[in-house]
């Protein structure tokens, strides 16, 4: 073979270690914390972020568990998002929890992983559930999950917009969503002692307002790296949605919730009860005004004038804003082709985001007057169901005022959420009347209105009888 | 528990087991005779007569004080080869085992069943590796070094070798998984939190047959299907003629707990077709019947518990309160249960739109608990027998290939029995593996996989046909067909010598989801699975001992 000893192969195989040494040391110099120290390896690192912490929080048993397995990693990944579908199947919550906090061990910055098991406990292994208290431990699991993910991938927008998501439409807008809400200051678990569950609403405040934390934080670090889940101008309207969507909650379940809280254990006379449920209303006629009117600020101001880019004429592309003035498009667009152009993109930006609805609702529902129109609305369905007379007064009230704010704003004609209110104030006068054996008398307020949707009255009658019945 | 545990059918696994063996056996034989034939010409059949003689004479003279003087020098060799430092890794693996532990705020009845299912499997999945390596490697090993020349000329047989080496290696693994077993144990004890320590229990469950009836009262073999991925449940539409009945034999005194009480637990789901009422869950009633008297007792309406199922203490004295209500009181063991000891326990879903679900498993009568160290053992036991297994395996392979090889080989096997097994199992028309299959899609008229074997699914790509297409008639279909036949005959002969290590698994099932493990439907088949690959693996290992080449590296 060679004419080599064996000491003179060993020498030569440590030249060739030592050779071989020299560029991997020079290559993978540590850094030494200072910017541009360290070998080329670890300045490649620096400047693309590319290091474990520079992505998030390091999880010491996670690193551990990927250098046990070697190369591995990858087939053990495998192996366990295959099992966490059997487990699925199979409906084994528990096995499936465990198997998802080994999964995200593996594979802690992959921003995918974490949405993916996120919105499986917050989504469907919630809804697999008969309880609803149960629906809403596994809500609060994939929230959880969602702000760990967080925790170990600092720079991504979108985890940090589906936290939001779990805190807003989720506990929101979900068909136990009165519940849910509930639950979010006042935990069913008794380990809370009646309170929010401090990992998930250490502030105790409503999952709206949490939710528009979390949207604006998604939103912060979206203007450093790109969001991969929706157009940029509907990712960056959700922290004033929720704003908007806080304020309509407000209504729907605000009372209840604020009666409920001041009442808590305590037994109320009558008279006690009474005024309690005058004070709710009033204390809430403002806060929701106030609501709407930050909302309105939200929408118009802060996110109204954001500016995003748009090619409106083939390889140009102009910043614009959903706020944008005649003025200004017509300064911006300069030809008139221009100006077509860059009308139209700004229109159908608005129609994309629902724009100009939601800001005549936020301006129509943060006047005093309109505020005013739904508490007597809900003051009359409250009267309505003790079968008290005060019900026709505030019924009437409610009715006077909408047909003051539909001459206002007319547009609202055509709006789902305030013509149905607007009709379920006649309804419960009709009720009210119909039990007191009167008819309606020739003129009354909203008559062209309740005539023109006649459509639409037995489907609200159904709603407002159902909601009627239902208990809180 | 979401699997249906029945009875192991030990007199057609046991003709199974002799099919296979005599089928294997006569394909070594034959091969033999031929190889013999071939190399030593006509004298090959004495020859052939002659070594075979030598074999029988061999397992009839086999000294037990041998095979232990082997077996004492196989376990100092694992000791040598440091395969205690498993205890090592046990001992890191349970230190920090808590770091990977889910959050405290799970139900307590969901950390038990995480914690023993840790323990449980980080023990198989220490101890299998440890003595597949040893195993694999001994023999090899051995021939290698040459050892193998010192024992086999002495008085020392081959054949008590290979039982030397097996029930040394056993020997090592059972040490090593006492201790670990027990250290489990003691760790579960001190480490589950205190909420939980409750759970920790060993139910024995009187469990009854389940049939149906369907909506309009008539009987059905299912329920509905609600459109879950795995139809193990079947489902009830609620206030309609819509039942389950359970029907628990062997009820009596003895079912009852010290106070006299039934208690039923069940495990039920809910399946909403409309929100209903948020607030509770959905309703249910029991209806005791005694179909001997025509006796129906209806049981208070309850709420179901689902994820975590609830126990009803039902006092043996009942008070017909249903819709027949003559004010009567009935005793439930003597005027429900009938005279051959049978109780019938109707389930139905009383809430309009919404469905209940249930499996066989899910209603059962829990009789006295027994401490949860009873089940937690059998399922160390149900390990240990699947360590032999592996064992056996690992010594036979290893006497005719090399360790590395040996090692994938016995690897292989165990993998393909986890992930591949069922499939072959349909392919090949398991009666067993197609009923789980029919458990899973829920079609109760499912049989062999469609599509025909091999060639004929290649067919059936190309030519863009489906499995219910009649491919043409001809000499070609029936050549494909016939040859396809013949792959799957192999096949299935494959498959019966993998072995079926469902049992071992389901074991660990039991004791984490709080119930005993079923001797006639879990330990008895692991210890005959485990007995039945026993007497091959020595034959086979013997065999290769014999005819291979020691000096042959």
């Amino acid at each position: 073979m060679n004419n080599l000893t064996s000491q003179q192969r060993k020498f030569v195989y440590l030249g060739a270690i030592l050779l071989l040494l020299i560029p991997i040391i020079w290559l993978g110099m540590p850094a030494d914390g200072t910017p541009d120290s360290g070998g080329t390896i670890s300045r490649l690192r620096q400047q693309l972020d590319l290091g474990e912490s520079d992505l998030g929080d390091l999880d010491p048993s996670g690193a551990a568990m990927n250098l046990a397995l070697l190369g591995l990693r990858g087939v053990a990944a495998n192996i366990l998002w295959m099992q966490a579908d059997e487990q699925k199947n199979y409906k084994d919550w528990a096995e499936l929890r465990v198997t998802t906090e080994s999964i995200i061990r593996l594979q802690p910055h992959y921003v995918k992983v974490w949405e993916y098991n996120g919105w499986n406990l917050a989504f469907n292994v919630s809804a697999e559930w008969d309880a609803v208290p149960d629906r809403y431990f596994w809500v609060k699991e994939g929230g959880k999950f969602l702000q760990r993910g967080v925790e170990r991938n600092r720079r991504s927008p979108d985890l940090k917009w589906h936290v939001g998501r779990v805190y807003g439409p989720k506990i929101g807008l979900s068909d136990e969503a009165r519940f849910f809400r509930r639950y979010f200051y006042q935990d069913p678990d008794p380990q809370y002692a009646k309170g929010p569950d401090p990992e998930f609403n250490n502030a105790g405040e409503d999952n709206y307002l949490a939710a528009k934390r979390w949207f604006q934080v998604a939103n912060d670090a979206e203007k450093e790296q790109r969001q991969s889940i929706m157009d940029r101008s509907i990712f960056r309207s959700y922290p004033a949605r929720s704003q908007l969507d806080y304020a309509a909650a407000l209504y729907k379940y605000g009372f209840r919730e604020e009666y409920d809280r001041e009442v808590g254990d305590r037994k109320l006379t009558d008279e006690e009860a009474k005024a309690l449920e005058i004070r709710v209303r009033e204390k809430l006629k403002e806060q929701t005004r106030q609501a709407w009117a930050l909302g309105l600020e939200d929408w118009t101001i802060r996110y109204g004038q954001e500016l995003f880019a748009v090619e409106y004429l083939p390889g140009i592309i102009v910043q614009m804003r959903l706020e944008m003035g005649e003025d200004e498009i017509r300064s911006l667009g300069k030809s008139p082709d221009g100006i077509a152009q860059l009308r139209r993109a700004v229109d159908q930006y608005q129609k994309m985001n629902n724009y100009r609805y939601w800001r005549t609702r936020a301006l129509c529902e943060s006047e005093p007057e309109t505020a005013e129109a739904h508490w007597a609305l809900f003051a009359a369905g409250e009267e309505y169901r003790k079968q008290s007379p005060a019900a026709r007064t505030f019924a009437e009230q409610s009715m006077a005022l909408f047909e003051k704010t539909l001459e206002k704003y007319p547009e609202l004609r055509d709006e789902d959420n305030f013509v149905e209110e607007a009709l379920t104030s006649v309804l419960v006068w009709s009720l009210y009347m119909r039990l007191e054996g009167e008819k309606p008398p020739e003129m009354y307020p909203l008559k062209s209105l309740w005539e023109e949707k006649q459509e639409r009255v037995p489907e609200i009658e159904r709603r407002f009888e159902r909601d009627s019945r239902a208990a809180y | 528990m979401n699997f249906d545990a029945v009875p192991f059918p030990v007199l057609y696994s046991f003709i199974l087991w002799a099919i296979v063996i005599g089928s294997a056996t006569s394909i070594v034989l034959v091969i033999s005779l031929m190889a013999t034939i071939v190399s030593v010409g006509v004298r090959g059949p004495l020859v052939f007569a002659n070594e075979l003689g030598a074999m029988v004479g061999d397992l009839i003279s086999l000294s037990p004080r041998r095979i232990f003087a082997l077996a004492q020098l196989t376990f100092r060799e694992a000791i040598r080869r440091k395969a205690l430092m498993v205890f090592v890794v046990f001992a890191i693996l349970f230190m920090f085992a808590g770091w990977f532990m889910s959050s405290s705020n799970l139900a307590p009845e969901f950390q038990v069943k995480i914690y023993v299912s840790f323990v449980l499997r980080a023990i198989s999945w220490l101890i299998l590796p440890v003595v597949l390596l040893l195993a694999c490697w001994g023999i090899p090993e051995d021939i290698r070094l040459r050892s193998m020349h010192t024992v086999v000329t002495k008085p020392a047989r081959r054949l008590e070798l290979v039982i030397g080496r097996m029930v040394g290696y056993s020997f090592v693994g059972l040490i090593v998984l006492a201790v670990m077993s027990v250290v489990g144990w003691g760790w579960i004890n001190r480490q589950l939190p205190v909420a939980a320590q409750s759970q920790l229990v060993c139910r024995q469950p009187i469990e009854g047959g389940l049939t149906f009836l369907d909506r309009e009262g008539n009987p059905s073999e299912k329920g509905i299907n609600v459109g879950d991925i795995r139809m193990f449940h079947s489902f009830i539409e609620g206030a309609t003629k819509a039942r389950a009945i359970w029907t628990f034999n062997g009820v009596g005194d003895q079912s009852l707990d010290r106070e006299g009480n039934l208690l039923l637990e069940n495990r039920f789901q809910a399946f909403r077709s409309h929100k209903g009422d948020m607030r509770r869950s959905i309703y249910f009633q029991y209806t005791f019947v005694n179909p001997e008297t025509n006796v129906r007792v209806p049981y208070p309406l309850k709420t179901i518990d689902e994820g975590r199922g609830r126990t009803d203490r039902i006092n043996r004295t009942l008070v017909n309160v249903g819709e027949s209500a003559d004010g009567k009181k009935y005793d439930i063991v003597n005027d429900l249960v009938t005279k051959s000891g049978q109780l019938t326990v109707e389930v139905a879903c009383v809430d309009p739109g919404q469905y209940l679900g249930m499996a066989r498993p899910d209603l059962f009568v829990r009789t006295a608990d027994l401490p949860f160290a009873y089940g937690y053992f059998k399922a160390v036991a149900c390990i240990g027998m699947m360590m032999l297994l592996v064992i056996f395996m690992g010594v036979s392979v290893s006497t005719f290939v090399k360790g590395p090889v040996a090692t994938f080989l016995v690897f292989s096997v165990v993998m393909v029995s986890y992930t591949a097994r069922d499939f072959m199992g349909k392919i090949v028309g398991d009666p067993f593996v197609l009923a789980k299959a029919r458990e899973w899609s829920g079609q109760l008229d499912m049989q062999k996989l469609e599509g025909g074997g091999v060639l004929e699914s290649i067919y059936r790509i190309l030519w863009h046909m489906n499995p219910t297409t009649d491919l043409p008639v001809g000499a070609s279909t029936t050549i494909m067909k016939w040859i396809d036949a013949g792959l799957v005959n192999f096949l299935w002969l494959v498959y019966r010598v993998i072995p079926n290590l469902d049992y071992f698994g389901q074991s660990m099932q039991y004791v984490a989801n709080g119930f005993d493990v079923r001797f006639d439907a879990c330990v008895l088949p692991c210890i005959l699975t485990t007995l039945a690959y026993f007497g091959p693996c020595v034959l086979l290992g013997y065999f290769a001992l014999r005819v291979r080449e020691l000096e042959a590296k």
